[in-house]
C-alpha cells in the first residue's frame, strides 16, 4: 500500500511539474492603462560614463514624465550582445525594448523578432525629425523596425607630434594625396587599419573610388567587381607594398589604439576614442577631390515579445527627444535629431563637430538581413587578396557573385 | 491452467518489481526526456526543416540543409578537417605527457602532491581565461609575449607575426592550449593506474634482470594499456567539442582555416540565424563521434585479444 502511495506521489509531483513548466502566462501585449504601475526591461550595452548619464539624469526625467512607468534598465555584454538576443527571441525572456547595433536591425526584423514601429500614428510625424542616413538603417521591406538613437561614423584620428616630426607636415593634410606623397619616404607604416572587415576597410575602399552595390542595395555585379572598385583595391595594395598602408591582422603591427600614440600618424576611429592635445580628430583627407567614411551607430527597437509594447515605444521615443539626445552628447553620443545638426552645443566641441561634418560623406553598410554573410564575404575576399595574393578583378567578381545571391 | 496462472504470477511478480522501481527511476527519466531525448529528436527535426526561431515555424525541407553545409561552402570541410587534426596532434601529446610526468611523479619520494596539483591546476582553471591568457601570448606586434621575446628580445624573427591570423600558426596556437590544458587530467588518470600496478612485479622484473626501459615497456605500458585506450576515446570525443578555444583566439580566421565544427555550429545558429544547418553540423559531429567510438572499440577489442590482456 506505502508502495502504491508512492508511485501515486511521484507520478503527481512529476505531472504537476509538467504542467508547471508548460503554464504560460496569456497577456494582452498593449493591455496597459495610464493608471497601471508597469515595469518595462531596456537592454543597452553602454559603456560606464554613458550608463553614468542614462541613470542619473534619463531615467529620472522619464519617470518624471511617466510616473506609472518603471524602466528597469539593464547593461548586457557587448561581446555576447547578439547572442543574448537570438536566444531571448526564443525563449521569450528578452526586453521590451533595446539598444541595438544597426546592422542587425534587418536580420531581427526578418526573423520577426521586433514590431514595425511605423504602424504606431504619430510615426510619420516623428520621422520627419531624424537625419536621414540613421533613419534609414531600421527600414526593413519597407518597414521601419527601430528608431535612430545615436550615430557615428569615422573620421581621421592623427597623431600631431609624429605628422610633423615624421612626415614634414604641420597642418593636418587635406588631401590623401598629400599625406601619401609625405609618407613615402618615412619608410615606415604611417596609416594603420585593425583588419579586413567591412568597417575597418570601406572608407578605404569608398576614398578609393570602390562602390559596394548600386543605390539600391540589391546588385553587386556590375560595382563590386568595376574597374573602379579593383582600382581602389589596388591603391591600397600599392600603398601596403610601399610601407605606408599597413593592415594590422595582416602584417602583426600593433594595434592602431597603441600604434597612433608613438608608431602611427593616421587611422581611422570613431568619436569614442580619447582624443588629447597631441592626438586629435580631423575630417578623413580627400581623394581625388571625395572624402568617404561609414556610417555607424545604434537604434532603439521594441520587441516583439514585449507584453507592454505601447509603453515601450514611449520609451523610445523619449530616447530620442532633444534633451535625452543633448545629454547623451556629453558622453559622445552623437545625435540623430536634424534639429540638433547646427547645434551650437555640437558645434562647439572640436571633436564633435568633426564628426558631424564628416557624416555628411558617410556612406551605410548594406542594409540586409543576411548581413553577416555578406560581411564575411568581404573579409574573405579581403584576406585572400592582402593575404594570400589572390587575383583582385577574379577575387572582387567572385565577391559579387556572392553577395548578389545574399541580396536576392 | 497451471501455465496459465504461472505466467500470471510472474507478470504480477514483474509489474511489482516495476512499480517498486518506478520511483527511483522515474525522476531520472523524466529528466533525461525532457533535457536529452526530447531535444535530440528536435535537432534532429529541425535539420531537416527551415526553422524560424521567433515565431517557432518549423517548415520541412528535406536534406537542403545538410546539402548547403557539405557543398555550399569549404567552411564545414576546414572545420571537419581541423578536428581531425586536433583529435591527431594533440591526443598522441596528451597521452605521452601524461604518461611521462605520471611516471616521473609516481617516482618521486617526496613533493608528489605538490606536482599533481601544479599539473591538474591547468584542467580546472576556466577555458576562458586560459584563452585569453594565449591571446596575450600570441598577440600580435610587441604586445603579444612571443613576438616580443622572440623579434625584440632574441632577435630570432625580424618582423612580428600576427599569430592568431594565420592557418598554421593559428590552428598551432588551439593545439598548444587544447595539450596543456588537458595534460594534467590524462597524468592524474595515469597516476591511478601506475599506482595500481603491484610494487612485486618489478621487485620479480629486478631480480630476473630487467632494466628500467624493460620493465617500463614490459610492466607498466602493458597494465596501463587500458587506461590509455580509456584516456585516447575520451580525448578523441573531446577533440569534436572544441570550441571556446576557437571562438576566442581565431574566430575561425583567417577565411574559416581554423574553425572547428563547433564553432561553425554555434556561427551558423547564432550570427547566421541556420538553425536548420546548425543542427545538421551536431548530427555529422555526433555520428561521427560515435562512429570514431566504435571503430576504436573494435580495434582496442583485436589488440586485446592478440596480446591476451
Amino acid at each position: 500500500m506505502k508502495r502504491v502511495f508512492l508511485v501515486i506521489t511521484v507520478l503527481a509531483l512529476s505531472v504537476f511539474g509538467f504542467v508547471a513548466c508548460n503554464e504560460s502566462t496569456t497577456v494582452d501585449s498593449n493591455a496597459t492603462t495610464t493608471e497601471e504601475q508597469i515595469t518595462i526591461t531596456f537592454w543597452h550595452t553602454y559603456g560606464d560614463s554613458e550608463e553614468a548619464v542614462l541613470l542619473d539624469t534619463v531615467l529620472p526625467l522619464w519617470n518624471a514624465a511617466h510616473p506609472n512607468i518603471t524602466v528597469n534598465a539593464v547593461r548586457q555584454d557587448g561581446s555576447q550582445y547578439h547572442e543574448m538576443i537570438v536566444t531571448s527571441f526564443a525563449t521569450g525572456n528578452g526586453p521590451d525594448v533595446a539598444r541595438l547595433d544597426i546592422s542587425n536591425i534587418a536580420s531581427y526584423a526578418e526573423q520577426g523578432g521586433l514590431v514595425a514601429l511605423d504602424t504606431y500614428d504619430d510615426f510619420a510625424t516623428l520621422a520627419e525629425n531624424y537625419i536621414d542616413g540613421p533613419l534609414s538603417t531600421s527600414l526593413y521591406k519597407g518597414s521601419y523596425y527601430a528608431l535612430p538613437l545615436d550615430t557615428n561614423c569615422k573620421a581621421a584620428v592623427i597623431n600631431m607630434n609624429l605628422l610633423e616630426s615624421e612626415l614634414g607636415l604641420t597642418e593636418v593634410p587635406a588631401t590623401m594625396e598629400e599625406f601619401i606623397n609625405a609618407a613615402a619616404s618615412r619608410g615606415t607604416y604611417s596609416l594603420s587599419v585593425s583588419g579586413v572587415g567591412d568597417w575597418d576597410l570601406y572608407p578605404y575602399f569608398w576614398l578609393f573610388g570602390g562602390s559596394l552595390t548600386n543605390d539600391s542595395f540589391t546588385q553587386a555585379t556590375g560595382y563590386l567587381d568595376s574597374q573602379d572598385s579593383i582600382d581602389a583595391i589596388n591603391e591600397m595594395l600599392t600603398l601596403h607594398s610601399q610601407n605606408i598602408f599597413t593592415i594590422r591582422d595582416i602584417d602583426g603591427t600593433a594595434d592602431a589604439w597603441a600604434g597612433i600614440q608613438d608608431t602611427f600618424v593616421m587611422f581611422f576611429e570613431g568619436p569614442w576614442y580619447s582624443f588629447s592635445e597631441d592626438i586629435v580628430a580631423a575630417p578623413i583627407p580627400t581623394y581625388e577631390g571625395r572624402s568617404a567614411s561609414v556610417v555607424g551607430g545604434e537604434d532603439v527597437a521594441v520587441f516583439a515579445t514585449s507584453q507592454y509594447q505601447d509603453a515601450a515605444y514611449e520609451f523610445a521615443k523619449f530616447l530620442t527627444s532633444e534633451e535625452v539626445q543633448l545629454a547623451m552628447l556629453q558622453v559622445g553620443q552623437l545625435p540623430i535629431l536634424k534639429s540638433l545638426v547646427d547645434n551650437e552645443t555640437v558645434l562647439s566641441n572640436p571633436t564633435w563637430a568633426v564628426y558631424m561634418e564628416q557624416l555628411e560623406s558617410a556612406q551605410a553598410r548594406i542594409p540586409s538581413p543576411n548581413n553577416d554573410e555578406i560581411k564575411t564575404i568581404w573579409s574573405n575576399a579581403m584576406t585572400d587578396i592582402f593575404l594570400n595574393g589572390a587575383d583582385v578583378a577574379t577575387t572582387l567578381s567572385n565577391a559579387a557573385t556572392a553577395i548578389d545571391a545574399e541580396l536576392e | 491452467m497451471n501455465s496459465m496462472s504461472l505466467r500470471k504470477k510472474r507478470f504480477h511478480k514483474g509489474l511489482r518489481g516495476w512499480l517498486s522501481a518506478l520511483p527511483f527511476i522515474l525522476p531520472g527519466l523524466i529528466l533525461v526526456t525532457v533535457f536529452i531525448i526530447y531535444p535530440m529528436l528536435f535537432t534532429i527535426r529541425i535539420s531537416l526543416s527551415d526553422y524560424r526561431i521567433v515565431t517557432g515555424d518549423i517548415t520541412y525541407i528535406g536534406l537542403t540543409n545538410f546539402k548547403n553545409v557539405l557543398f555550399e561552402t569549404k567552411e564545414f570541410w576546414y572545420a571537419y578537417r581541423n578536428n581531425f587534426l586536433y583529435a591527431i596532434v594533440t591526443v598522441p601529446l596528451i597521452i605521452f605527457g601524461g604518461l611521462l610526468f605520471s611516471y616521473l611523479v609516481n617516482n618521486l619520494k617526496h613533493g608528489q602532491s605538490i606536482f599533481k596539483v601544479g599539473f591538474y591546476l591547468p584542467v580546472i582553471t576556466s577555458w576562458v581565461i586560459v584563452s585569453l591568457v594565449f591571446k596575450y601570448m600570441f598577440g600580435n606586434s610587441n604586445t603579444g609575449m612571443l613576438n616580443y621575446l622572440l623579434v625584440d628580445v632574441f632577435h630570432i624573427l625580424d618582423d612580428y607575426v600576427p599569430w592568431l591570423y594565420r592557418e598554421w600558426t593559428g590552428n598551432g596556437a588551439i593545439w598548444v592550449m587544447g595539450i596543456w590544458k588537458n595534460m594534467g587530467w590524462a597524468m592524474l588518470i595515469f597516476l591511478a593506474a601506475l599506482q595500481s600496478i603491484p610494487k612485486d612485479l618489478y621487485e620479480s622484473a629486478s631480480i630476473d634482470g630487467a632494466g628500467i626501459w624493460a620493465k617500463f615497456r614490459y610492466i607498466t605500458i602493458s597494465a596501463v594499456k587500458p587506461t590509455i585506450y580509456f584516456v585516447m576515446v575520451n580525448m578523441i570525443i573531446g577533440s569534436f567539442n572544441v570550441f571556446i578555444q576557437v571562438m576566442l583566439l581565431t574566430s575561425g580566421n583567417p577565411n574559416g582555416t581554423t574553425s572547428v565544427l563547433q564553432y561553425l555550429l554555434y556561427n551558423r545558429a547564432f550570427s547566421k540565424f541556420e538553425f536548420g544547418e546548425a543542427s545538421a553540423i551536431g548530427l555529422i559531429s555526433a555520428v561521427t563521434i560515435i562512429l570514431l567510438t566504435v571503430l576504436l572499440n573494435k580495434i582496442f577489442l583485436l589488440d586485446e585479444k592478440e596480446s591476451g590482456v
